[in-house]
């Protein structure tokens, strides 16, 4: 009994809980709620796959990751934005546009091929990919790709259907929230999925969050004078 | 010291210099020279004035043809010969090819067109330790082409080449043997003109070594001055000029294919062929390049020329050949190709890029190569990095421009609250929105003649997305760019 379970242990046919690493380092993403959720942030590499409509805050949410990612003099890649990227936000933000590459293909298939071809050079930390559907294969390969390159890919998809668990690091869903994001992890490595929080983002951007119903105000009290 | 030249002597140098497209036929290359001719069609060069064969392959010999054959009698002997005309351009082509390669190890070649190589060798002995180090050196290099050739080593140049061309393929430097060699010699293989040859033959001369016995004063006399030089420099005694050859400093090769290539993936192993040789070239001089153009030649159709460039300089032939496939991919034949024609732009010296031991990334490309590559794959227009020139109209700010050396831009003041998406045109607001902050008005422009005066607001519509709109001085209402 023993040495069947040894040889398929050696097969890599059986898994077990224990073979999973434990040692999870994050990099932070810049926000406390989701560290938190994520137990110290976003993985160093891998694939992140984001549900999310657009101009909701979705970029808003990773800038400080793909910020804090540039230090080592390393591209950040955009490729196939649904618009055109705005250098002044990010600069204001403190990207180094040097540092950045805009590809914009004429096809997916073209988008998916760059992706993977920056992700594997080894000269880009983070690769932000809009794409709408993404299959198990294509998810691998780009997984393989940004491990072998030590990148961080972050897949961006509109649609609202849901599709099959992918292999990712990382899976999360957006929805807009008056300060700042709802977001659900719906997927994690080494991690259970986890109710949907709000990540507040009225300290970073004031502008962007409405307003909070004010919780200090206090009645005034009517004192009868009688 | 004893002057001793070396002639190589290319009997068939236009029928070696066709390539084979097929990869098959190409696994026999080290089998010496003799051994890859193994065509299953027997193949002839014709002279188009004579009509008559001169050089064809091992199984046109086997067909019974030989050379001096009229094109009728060869065609009765093999119904599928194939037939092609003789260029003496593509053996001159070839031979400067030889050269070049044979220019690494000795000095002082000399090219006779169209198929000869005369060497000096006397000056080279003391490097390779005698004459038999010298040729084991210069076979090997000889290895490297698919070529037939004839060698003979000679006192004088003119005795080498004779020798050779009669198909010696000794190497000595023993002067009786030579002489002896050069005396048995018929008149008729010799440079001399037919009628000069004529006229000895008058007078019972046949064989060098006749010649060689009468007085020089007497053959001054009863002939002209010419055959008088020509005795001197093949006996050595008269000094014989020679132009020896310059390696150039651009690399250019043409390709003459054995069959006519229709597909693009077939085309791939002609190419890599020149790569290699691109590679060699490259590597011996340390240099690099940024650019290779293949020329194209189609039948019936003007030649196309693929131009293929990497940001970063390259010398490696499977890093052009990655890079000339993703370019093939684009095009399309219109009419079967028959030769191809590898160029160089602009070379450099090669610098190596200076990385850090511990830090290196785990990548396989630098920034240049992977830009190259989607360049390559995308087209130019696909890849950018944007800019920020200096200006408060929101559609000037962004410069998007082709991917540059890194550097840092110079800093100008950016303004805060800024989408980070741009619409390229902005469209008319068409949902309901609330306006959550502004109005920023931006007013300017007014010095080249494309002023605007916008109130820029942020909003929020219903489905939670951050829109960047501004009112118009016509009260109309845009939207310009999304919060993401």
């Amino acid at each position: 009994m023993n040495t069947l379970l040894e040889q398929l242990k050696n097969k890599r046919l059986i898994w077990q809980g224990s073979q999973q690493e434990q040692s999870f380092t994050g990099n932070s993403t810049g926000y406390a709620e989701l560290d938190e959720a994520l137990q110290g942030g976003f993985p160093q590499s891998g694939v992140i796959d984001i549900h999310s409509p657009i101009g909701i805050g979705e970029l808003r949410l990773l800038l400080p990751a793909l910020r804090y990612r540039q230090q080592d003099k390393r591209l950040l890649v955009f490729i196939a934005a649904p618009m055109q990227i705005n250098g002044e936000m990010l600069a204001e933000f403190g990207i180094a546009l040097e540092q950045v590459l805009i590809v914009q293909p004429n096809s997916a298939e073209h988008a998916l091929w760059s992706a993977e071809q920056c992700l594997k050079s080894g000269c880009c930390d983070s690769v932000l990919l809009w794409h709408q559907q993404l299959e198990i294969a294509q998810a691998k390969r780009l997984q393989l790709a940004a491990e072998q390159g030590d990148a961080l890919h972050v897949v961006l998809r509109q649609n609202r259907q849901l599709s099959l668990s992918l292999p990712v690091n990382l899976a999360m869903k957006l929805n807009p929230h008056a300060q700042g994001l709802e977001v659900q992890i719906t997927k994690r490595k080494g991690g259970w999925p986890a109710h949907s929080f709000n990540v507040n983002m009225s300290k970073a951007w004031p502008e962007l969050t409405l307003n909070q119903p004010t919780d200090n105000v206090v009645s005034f009290p009517r004192a009868k004078v009688s | 010291m004893q002057p001793l030249w070396l002639y190589l002597h290319f009997p068939h140098l236009q029928l070696d210099s066709l390539c084979d497209a097929m990869p098959q036929s190409h696994a026999k290359e080290h089998d010496g020279v003799s051994a890859h001719i193994n065509h299953q069609h027997s193949l002839v060069i014709l002279h188009h004035k004579t009509n008559c064969v001169l050089q064809l392959n091992q199984a046109a010999t086997d067909a019974g043809i030989r050379i001096g054959m009229g094109l009728g009698t060869a065609a009765a002997l093999d119904q599928h010969l194939q037939v092609l005309s003789y260029k003496s351009d593509i053996e001159q082509k070839k031979l400067i090819e030889i050269a070049e390669h044979l220019y690494l190890v000795t000095s002082d070649i000399s090219l006779f067109p169209p198929n000869g190589l005369l060497l000096r060798i006397h000056n080279m002995l003391m490097l390779y330790g005698g004459l038999k180090g010298y040729w084991r050196a210069l076979k090997a290099q000889l290895n490297d082409f698919q070529v037939h050739y004839y060698y003979a080593s000679g006192q004088s140049p003119y005795a080498a080449r004779l020798l050779a061309r009669t198909a010696w393929n000794q190497i000595s430097d023993h002067l009786p043997m030579l002489l002896h060699q050069i005396g048995i010699r018929q008149l008729v293989d010799s440079e001399l003109d037919r009628k000069t040859v004529d006229k000895l033959a008058r007078v019972g001369i046949h064989c060098i070594a006749d010649l060689m016995a009468l007085p020089l004063k007497d053959v001054a006399k009863r002939f002209d001055i010419d055959l008088v030089t020509y005795l001197g420099r093949l006996s050595g005694e008269f000094h014989h000029p020679m132009d020896f050859y310059h390696p150039q400093s651009k690399f250019q090769r043409y390709l003459e294919l054995l069959y006519e290539i229709s597909h693009t993936d077939t085309l791939m192993f002609p190419m890599q062929q020149l790569l290699a040789a691109l590679e060699q070239f490259l590597k011996i001089r340390d240099l690099l390049t940024q650019k290779i153009i293949f020329t194209l030649y189609q039948r019936d159709q003007e030649s196309l020329t693929l131009e293929v460039g990497s940001a970063q300089g390259e010398y490696q032939a499977n890093k052009w050949a990655n890079l000339t496939v993703l370019k093939l991919d684009n095009l399309t034949l219109k009419a079967p190709i028959f030769a191809l024609e590898l160029t160089t732009a602009e070379t450099q010296l090669r610098s190596p890029e200076k990385t850090d031991l511990f830090n290196a990334s785990k990548g396989t490309l630098s920034y240049l190569q992977l830009i190259s590559l989607l360049q390559a794959k995308l087209g130019e227009q696909a890849i950018s990095q944007v800019m920020l020139d200096d200006d408060f109209r929101p559609n000037k700010v962004n410069r998007y421009v082709q991917p540059q050396l890194k550097s840092a831009p110079k800093p100008i003041l950016v303004q805060p609250l800024r989408p980070s998406f741009m619409l390229k045109m902005p469209q008319p607001l068409t949902e309901k929105v609330t306006v959550i902050h502004g109005p920023e008005r931006i007013s300017t422009g007014w010095w080249d003649s494309q002023p605007i005066t916008r109130d820029y607001f942020i909003a929020r519509n219903q489905h939670g997305q951050w829109l960047w709109i501004y009112r118009a001085a016509s009260k109309q209402w845009f939207a310009h760019g999304l919060f993401s």
